[in-house]
């Protein structure tokens, strides 16, 4: 196991460094295994066709190959995009608690931590560029004409800055400037946490649509985030090990555990907030508990109690239990399961919020009560696109910096 | 709206029982609650009641705008000709996949007498928009002059945010303009070239749509919204959207 | 002779089928059966959707074919709404339907306005009707 060695100048990199860097990036690139070449050959092929699909999408006109329509205007792209943006400042928030507020314990997790946070959120970019129709204006007029009063906009904003600032820790972290990658973290973190509060809020301050509106959506979002957080890091720093044939450390080992507790912790308060929500639904207003009673009971129960409930809750939860937070197959097992049910999580989030016909209590034959959605190809496609953009990426990161090795100090 | 107005109507809305106060100033005007039959309840018009008979000045402060813009709707007249329909199209370069205004077809198998019922909707131009407040580039905005909710389409991003935030499902996206689009109340075919009236009322054969200025005593609008005794509603009230379009009977 | 009783007696209905069930410029006739007395009738002038049902006012209500037939509606559907004169006032004054629908013999004809004007959409829908029936 190679470690690197911490300059101890502080101050800017300098010209040789930062070339010496790049030099060894590239060698570590080109000295791969076969397999290494095939899994990147085959996920970086999966990103094009997924491109092609949405460039084909753009030319055609996104209302002829999506499943969204006027009543429906939000689908699975927006679902994917919270999906990836949770997990990144979920990636944020956990690794913060090692290197942004020195608990020590959490140190190993935290350089591949943050790369993925930079990963994820972009490929949550990706996947909103194809669902924005006018993608290409957004940064002219996001700048020129903001709206202090919109979500979007505060979101939009300080995830720009967020991604900013993770980069930057990144970098820091690689030449080793542990003291300048903390503030830089810190800043990420802030940005994060008040960028993926506002992405709640886009759902939870429209009055107009009962399953949404209230506080509880950016609550939940920054919760539902640092779970997705511990999800995340067990799930890719296992693989990380597994692909590279490496044996956990010491203190990876009680990293790991570590999450694992916290992620056990969190699965608790997620599951007592969804028992919540759902209880003072069917208290709420017509509306709301049209939804509500659509969600557990109507078209989209299985995608409630199987992949929500039991996947991304229960079953990662009684894992964790059983795993005694040392066992790290199943631990990485209950990552891969409730990464499943997060994805559910995040489509019926989306969808069931908008099910319900504007003019339900009207009795008109225009729309039935319960409206529905199916996604198309298309748009599975850039879905499936975006995850092998994140396993591209994270394979990429694997072998490039050998590991993500972290000094203790 | 901006920001300070934003908070303001914020603070006025967080009043959830309505004192005893404001509900007498609602019936000196005549706004009275309706039954949940006719498809509404109880309206909110402005965050503050003009009172009783007060003269024009008054209510000038009380309704910002001039003129501002309101449309009124007699149900009970409404036979779904869908000439309004054809002539919103045609005015305003609608595509046949949208619609800025639309005819819906009530039915109640229960009911007496009459089991169908004609309800045209728009968009209400609201006076507390959640639109507004949620767009991202401010693409859309609500007129100071007339109260009109407004696109500049130029500035549209495409997020469909406007969309999800309308109670009224009144937003669509056109692909022609690269834009949402939605009614205007003719203000850029008709009203900005001196026209006094929208396509869809001119076209109404029956009275359903009256269009005018909510803050003249001596329009039609304004006579029938202020009426001792008359039952007069807004569509979905709850979300604190205070639309700016009115339902009658009669 | 069997074959030939058979053969014209399917041409009939058949054919009373094709005329009972049109889609015209002018409007859309339905008919579901003989005992309805005529066909239901959707004017599309001068405003689009008003329905006429012989179901209703021969069948249900039992009235005789005398009541309107010749002296308030020719024969021929659709006849009326080529007269300019085919409008809401002419109603008020007696003509047409408002030699009943006055408010005494039947309800009057500036109330309940949507019983009688489906409307566009219920002239599509008894467009789709009758045009199920034509393919036959």
């Amino acid at each position: 196991m190679e470690k690197k060695n911490n300059p101890v100048a502080e101050g800017i990199i300098s010209k040789e460094e930062f070339t010496q860097n790049w030099l060894r990036f590239l060698t570590e690139f080109l000295s791969g295994s076969k397999g290494f070449y095939i899994l990147l050959l085959l996920s970086g092929l999966i990103v094009l066709i997924a491109a092609m699909f949405g460039v084909n999408a753009m030319y055609v006109g996104y209302s002829h190959v999506y499943g969204i329509y006027r009543e429906i205007p939000w689908g699975i792209l927006i679902s994917g995009y919270v999906f990836f943006v949770v997990t990144s400042t979920g990636l944020c928030i956990i690794s913060s608690i090692g290197h942004v507020f020195g608990v020590k314990s959490l140190i190993p997790i935290a350089k591949r931590s943050v790369y993925l946070s930079v990963v994820t959120l972009l490929a949550g970019f990706m996947v909103i560029f194809f669902d924005v129709e006018n993608p290409f204006r957004m940064a002219i007029w996001n700048a020129l004409s903001p709206n202090p009063t919109s979500n979007i906009w505060w979101m939009g904003t300080l995830y720009g800055a967020y991604l900013v600032f993770m980069t930057i820790e990144f970098l820091l972290l690689l030449i080793a400037k542990y003291r300048y990658a903390m503030v830089a973290g810190l800043l990420g973190l802030i940005s994060g946490v008040a960028a993926h509060s506002n992405l709640g809020a886009v759902f939870g301050m429209l009055h107009g649509r009962e399953f949404w509106y209230g506080p509880y959506m950016p609550i939940y979002f920054i919760a539902s985030a640092a779970a997705s957080g511990c999800t995340a890091i067990i799930f890719f720093t296992y693989l990380g090990y597994r692909i590279r044939n490496e044996r956990f450390d010491k203190p990876m080992e009680l990293a790991l555990q570590a999450v694992g507790k916290l992620w056990a912790l969190l699965l608790a308060v997620l599951m007592f907030f969804v028992t919540w929500k759902v209880i003072t639904g069917f208290a709420g207003a017509e509306g709301k508990v049209l939804a509500i009673r659509e969600w557990l009971f109507g078209k989209y129960a299985i995608n409630f109690w199987f992949f929500e409930v039991f996947l991304g809750l229960v079953a990662p939860f009684f894992l964790l239990l059983v795993s005694r937070f040392r066992n790290l197959n199943q631990m990485f097992v209950a990552s891969l399961l409730a990464f499943i049910g997060i994805f559910f999580m995040r489509v019926d989030l989306v969808v069931i919020g908008q099910i319900v016909s504007h003019f339900f209590e009207y009795k008109v034959t225009d729309f039935p009560v319960i409206l529905t959605y199916k996604p198309t190809l298309h748009e599975i496609m850039l879905i499936i696109g975006a995850c092998a953009f994140c396993i591209f990426s994270f394979l990429i990161g694997e072998k490039v910096f050998k590991g993500h090795h972290t000094e203790i100090h | 709206m901006n920001w300070k107005e934003f908070f303001k109507n914020l603070k006025t809305e967080e009043e959830g029982c309505v004192p005893d106060e404001t509900k007498r100033e609602f019936l000196k005007i005549g706004l009275i609650i309706t039954g949940v039959a006719a498809g509404g309840s109880l309206l909110n018009v402005v965050s503050v009641v003009a009172e009783g008979l007060a003269t024009s000045e008054e209510l000038h402060k009380e309704y910002p705008y001039k003129p501002h813009y309101s449309m009124v709707f007699r149900v009970d007249r409404c036979i779904d000709c869908e000439r309004c329909v054809e002539a919103c199209r045609q005015t305003n370069n609608v595509p046949e996949y949208g619609w800025r205004t639309k005819i819906l077809e009530r039915v109640d198998t229960k009911a007496v007498d009459q089991q169908r019922q004609f309800m045209p909707i728009l968009c209400n131009h609201c006076n507390n928009p959640p639109c507004v407040r949620a767009c991202p580039t401010k693409a859309t905005y609500k007129d100071k002059q007339t109260g009109i909710v407004k696109m500049a389409s130029y500035k549209c991003i495409g997020c469909k945010t406007c969309m999800v935030a309308c109670p009224y499902d009144a937003r669509y996206f056109n692909e022609e303009k690269r834009a949402i689009d939605k009614c205007d109340f003719c203000w850029e075919s008709r009203l900005s070239k001196g026209m006094k009236i929208t396509a869809c009322a001119e076209a109404c054969p029956a009275g359903v749509r009256i269009f005018g200025d909510l803050s003249d005593p001596n329009s039609e609008v304004y006579k029938i919204v202020h009426q001792m005794g008359k039952a007069v509603w807004v569509l979905k009230p709850e979300t604190g959207a205070k639309p700016n379009v009115f339902y009658t009977i009669g | 002779m069997k074959r030939i009783i058979i053969l014209a007696s399917t041409l009939i209905l058949g054919l009373s089928g094709l005329v009972l069930s049109e889609i015209t410029e002018e409007g859309v006739k339905y008919q579901e059966s003989e005992e309805a007395g005529g066909p239901e009738i959707v004017y599309t002038k001068p405003v689009k959707g008003v329905l006429f049902s012989h179901k209703l006012h021969v069948k249900e209500l039992g009235l005789p074919c005398e009541s309107c037939h010749t002296a308030i509606f020719e024969m021929e559907a659709f006849k009326s709404q080529r007269n300019p004169d085919f409008n809401m006032d002419s109603l008020y004054k007696g003509k047409y339907c408002g030699a009943c629908h006055n408010g005494q013999t039947a309800f009057a004809s500036n109330t309940k306005c949507a019983t009688c004007h489906v409307g566009v959409k219920g002239l599509e829908r008894l467009k789709k009707k009758a045009q199920a029936v034509e393919k036959k």
